[in-house]
């Protein structure tokens, strides 16, 4: 009789593993399915692509990306330049600043702390683009348009990061190693820097990783503030490609170019999917 | 220590950023005209004939020389009209500029031409002496006169459009391919949907989307798309919308797709099954790469003939900008671009232009040894030669790149059949409004 | 005592001033940046300003007339601003429904010691990933696989499943799903990682009791999981809801900035974007933001109500 009961047991619990394993599998298929497609679509020609449908990589990858490359009106090496440049220093500059921020905070005692504190969170949910009319106003209005540094330097100011920051110091940095440090002689700065600083390197380093993946992708500022060619950062580029002419026939060099508008992301979550993973979850404020 | 670097490294990065706006002192040549003349374009097309035809000496990707004056280009994308965006904002700020900064000339399409020659921003380029338009096409010169006809600009290109046919199905619809024999079988609108149900009936599309015909149609009209202030929608634009319905109703087109769209330029390939394409010179010999193609495509099986109306696509013209400090060379440039015979021929034969110059283009209509081999060996010179007489330039508002591409997205939604007739109309009005507060609608 | 408790506060006036030090520039940022501009924002709502061609109108100081426009019936026979709004709230139902009941699922099968689910980094790893794709790229892919002659068609045909290619961006349903696919694909991966943190947050002698008391594992989940994971939950799904307000590069690409069809996938900040392309038009623009605003501060204190009871 017991057998049974566990037996049956054991056999409704082999029928929801094989459910469970096909739901996810199904799953990993879905967000797989589409990228596939498009690597499979960045190896075939124009006329290869109007043959009609394949899961079998063709010949001419490197074809399209020598077109893709040197294509005349979308020049993805410079967006590639651009956005890197604008993620990169984004990304250093929202997480110094940030820890910067929520050490000034955390450490010293004065009078505005609490309120300063406060008001941080309260702005952390405005949406950007509340304020989009008018940046871009004063934006045309200073002729800063296509200045990639007008997209960087805000970045100083993200009130996310800030309260990220912030948590992993109350949860890591005791005061009284401070007290120790400022015993020993050094100034305030050298003590945030020198030792402040490398103490939050895990947080620091999870929130460059978001910081870079979030402007790099970026879309709406840069959209509304850059048009010259030569400062277009690629998700800007990208965009044009949907707003077709002729120039863009060759389907081809379209799938290479959002091949390689994402790669540079996938290769960075390839390498550091786990620590990603683990930052989604203890970062669990994103803006 | 590493991080200190990289935190210099950024600092570092952001001036180069921030310090490459430097500006270099003004040197006045010997005539006492600007040492720099700053050109505003879409694209690279005519700066590409300026760099061969006209400079001494190519600097740079976006500078050139000549005699003592560098020309330097300024250039946005016409998309999402970044271009006329970007040289609004100069314009309006062209009185307080620096002297070298200053637009001293600006290329514009006919689509919004009018938005310039009607301002002050532009001058009357007799006054700096362009003056010769004995042998330019009438309509390019009526594209840029202001409203009391004062000439603003010129054309370095005239851009007839034709009906582009596949030889091999003309054959079979109509029973001969010979360019002649088609326009007399498709000289009307009524001979022309006439056709359209004779190709239905062999197996073929008449147009690869029903879209292709617009400017045809927008091309003729008889009133402007704004009245008074208020939106206008003209017979010619209701016929075209008629015909577009029947020819989805019917079943003449495959697709109601847009004209760049992937679903009607695969309709070039040898495997395509539509008839007729409408474009100017630069549209068979630029636009038109899966009919190239090596393998899928159907290179010589194609012909033009002027079709059921005459009309036009596209043209660049260079306006001179008030305040430029450098009008004799604006000057020359127009006047090379429209009067030196010898530049203008190497447009025609070189650059597969149809040049400005009716001398020019007429003698390589009447050369019976030019011929363009994607058309089969067809003079195609000869054929916009005619057609180029016959074209008008006339109810243009400022406002008709907006309306033309808004009609055309809200009515596609209609032939589609994702909405009715009526709410296509009042979607594209509500837009209008939208775009151009100050147009009113009812 | 008395002495160092004295030494401590002092300390702690004199070093005051770095506090403020180390704040400036966030706050000199912030003020410039982000702050002036929405102030100007609100200001431009109460005019008229637009560009007209060469010509700048305003700025007329029009009082709530900008509000007005967006709260009556236009040409097309609709309210805009809640139409837009009702749009923005559909697409992110179609994708945020099936993320909520996928990634719970898939938080409850990750986090059960019965199933015990081998490779959980690996398909973590998969299902987080298309959150990192870049929005206007995975919008301008589908926008390819789609079209009428392209794979997803191609293959359809092939397959036998349909006779004539569908035209999948032409139609509200299918451009709407397409919309609401992509969404779920994106953040379902993420929704589930944070659901599952907040499962494995509850005390586990909780599970262990139940399971002791005999309790069904749907029990299990109404009684315990629920209950005690409504506060990230709500968080998680109030955020989400503030993403949804802010839905912009996946329509806008996919339908090239033109909502269509028939305007029913414009979403709020499309209709914000068409005010600041060529007309310029700061009032109008101002206004739609300013509605954002209010909208999104009503569900950020939502957020910080949960938040706050999650403390306690």
């Amino acid at each position: 009789m017991k057998k049974d009961i566990n037996k049956s047991a054991e056999i409704k619990l082999l029928i929801s593993r094989i459910v469970v394993y096909a739901i996810l599998i199904f799953l990993s298929f879905l967000c797989l399915f589409f990228f596939y497609l498009m690597f499979v679509n960045s190896t075939r020609s124009n006329a290869q692509l109007q043959g009609g449908f394949t899961l079998i990589p063709r010949e001419n990858f490197f074809k399209n990306f020598y077109n893709a490359w040197h294509d005349g009106d979308i020049n993805i090496p410079v967006g590639m330049k651009n956005s890197f440049l604008v993620a990169i220093l984004s990304a250093i500059l929202t997480t110094y600043f940030s820890a910067l921020t929520a050490y000034g905070t955390y450490v010293y005692n004065f009078k505005l702390k609490k309120i300063v504190h406060l008001f941080i969170l309260a702005i952390m949910m405005i949406p950007s683009q509340v304020s989009a009319v008018g940046f871009i106003q004063l934006a045309f209005k200073y002729h800063l348009t296509n200045k990639l540094w007008l997209l960087v330097v805000p970045s100083i100011a993200a009130p996310a990061v800030y309260f990220y920051m912030r948590q992993y110091l109350e949860a890591t940095l005791p005061l009284e190693m401070v007290e120790a440090a400022r015993i020993d002689g050094s100034n305030e700065f050298r003590i945030f820097n020198e030792i402040v600083l490398p103490i939050m390197k895990p947080a620091i380093a999870v929130q460059m990783i978001f910081s870079f993946v979030g402007s790099w992708n970026n879309y709406f500022m840069p959209s509304l503030l850059l048009n010259k060619p030569e400062v277009k950062t690629v998700p800007v580029m990208i965009a044009t490609l949907r707003s077709a002419d002729y120039s863009k026939f060759d389907m081809g060099k379209v799938y290479m170019l959002m091949l390689m508008a994402i790669l540079p992301v996938m290769i960075i979550y390839i390498i550091l999917s786990k620590s990603i993973i683990k930052g989604v979850t203890s970062g669990s404020v994103k803006g | 220590m590493k991080k200190l670097l990289s935190i210099l490294l950024a600092l570092l990065m952001i001036f180069s950023l921030v310090g490459c706006s430097g500006k270099t002192e003004p040197e006045p040549t010997e005539e006492g005209e600007g040492s720099v003349l700053n050109l505003w374009t879409w694209n690279v097309e005519f700066w590409g004939f300026l760099e061969k035809y006209y400079a001494d000496e190519v600097i740079d990707e976006y500078t050139l020389k000549k005699g003592d004056v560098t020309i330097k280009r300024t250039t946005y994308p016409s998309d999402n009209m970044a271009y006329q965006d970007a040289l609004d904002a100069a314009l309006l700020n062209q009185e307080s500029a620096a002297a070298d900064d200053k637009v001293d000339m600006f290329l514009a399409e006919a689509d919004y031409i009018i938005k310039y020659t009607n301002s002050s921003a532009t001058m009357d380029v007799s006054t700096i002496g362009v003056t010769d338009f004995s042998n330019t096409y009438k309509y390019t010169v009526e594209a840029a006169s202001d409203a009391n006809g004062v000439v603003k600009g010129v054309s370095f290109q005239c851009c007839p459009a034709a009906l582009i046919y596949r030889r091999s199905i003309a054959k079979e619809v109509l029973g001969t391919d010979d360019p002649a024999e088609v326009q007399a079988a498709l000289d009307t609108w009524e001979k022309f949907d006439a056709v359209a149900a004779t190709a239905k009936e062999k197996g073929y599309y008449m147009v690869a989307t029903p879209l292709d015909t617009y400017r045809v149609f927008s091309n003729n009209t008889t009133s402007a798309w704004v009245v008074d202030g208020k939106l206008n929608i003209d017979p010619a634009i209701q016929d075209w919308m008629d015909q577009a319905e029947k020819y989805m109703a019917e079943g003449y087109a495959p697709f109601a797709s847009g004209i760049w769209d992937a679903e009607k330029t695969d309709q070039m390939y040898a495997t395509g099954t539509s008839m007729c394409f409408f474009g100017p010179a630069w549209y068979f010999n630029f636009c038109m790469g899966n009919a190239q193609d090596p393998d899928k495509g159907c290179y010589g099986d194609w012909a033009i003939c002027k079709g059921p109306q005459a009309h036009f696509w596209g043209g660049t013209w260079m306006l001179a900008a008030t305040g430029t400090d450098n009008p004799t060379m604006v000057a020359d440039i127009m006047n090379t671009f429209i009067n030196d015979e010898e530049v203008c021929s190497k447009l025609v034969s070189e650059e597969a232009q149809f040049s400005n110059n009716q001398k020019v283009n007429n003698k390589f209509a009447a050369d019976a040894s030019y011929g363009n081999d994607f058309l089969g060996g067809q003079n195609d010179t000869a054929i916009f030669a005619e057609l180029a007489k016959d074209i008008k330039f006339q109810n243009i508002t400022p406002y008709d790149q907006g309306c033309n591409e808004g009609l055309q997205q809200y009515f596609r939604e209609f032939l589609n059949g994702t909405v009715d007739k009526e709410t296509a109309i009042k979607n594209f009005k509500d837009h209008m409004h939208e775009v151009y507060p100050s147009i009113s609608v009812d | 005592m008395e002495k160092s408790k004295n030494l401590s506060k002092k300390r702690s006036i004199s070093y005051a001033k770095w506090g403020y030090i180390f704040i400036i520039p966030f706050f000199v940022v912030y003020v410039i940046f982000t702050l002036y501009p929405q102030l100007l924002t609100i200001y431009n709502s109460f005019f008229e300003y637009y560009r007209d061609g060469l010509n700048i109108i305003g700025p007329n100081f029009v009082g709530l007339r900008n509000y007005k426009n967006l709260f009556t019936v236009n040409n097309a026979g609709y309210i805009p601003m809640i139409r837009y709004t009702l749009n923005t709230a559909i697409l992110w139902v179609i994708g945020a429904v099936p993320q909520f009941v996928v990634a719970m699922l898939l938080a409850l099968f990750f986090t059960s010691t019965r199933l015990n689910i081998k490779g959980q980094q690996f398909f973590k790893t998969v299902i987080y990933m298309p959150n990192l794709i870049m929005a206007s790229a995975f919008a301008m892919l589908f926008f390819a696989l789609f079209s009428q002659v392209g794979p997803i068609n191609q293959m359809l045909i092939a397959m036998g499943a349909i006779d004539k290619a569908i035209n999948f961006l032409g139609l509200k349903l299918t451009v709407r799903s397409l919309i609401g696919l992509m969404n779920f694909l994106m953040w379902f991966g993420n929704t589930t990682i944070l659901l599952m943190a907040g499962i494995q947050g509850i005390d586990e002698a909780l599970f262990e009791s139940a399971r002791l008391d005999g309790s069904s594992s749907t029990q299990v989940f109404f009684n315990i999981t629920m209950p005690l994971l409504m506060p990230i939950f709500i968080y998680v799904f109030i955020t989400s809801m503030i993403g949804g307000i802010q839905m912009f590069d996946v329509p806008q690409v996919l339908t090239n900035g033109k909502g269509t069809p028939d305007n029913s996938s414009t979403t709020l900040i499309m209709y914000l974007n068409n005010f600041l392309g060529v007309s310029k038009n700061y009032g109008m623009a101002g206004a739609v933001s300013v509605l954002l605003f209010i909208i999104t501060a009503i569900l950020s204190s939502i957020v910080f109500k949960s938040i706050n009871s999650g403390d306690r």
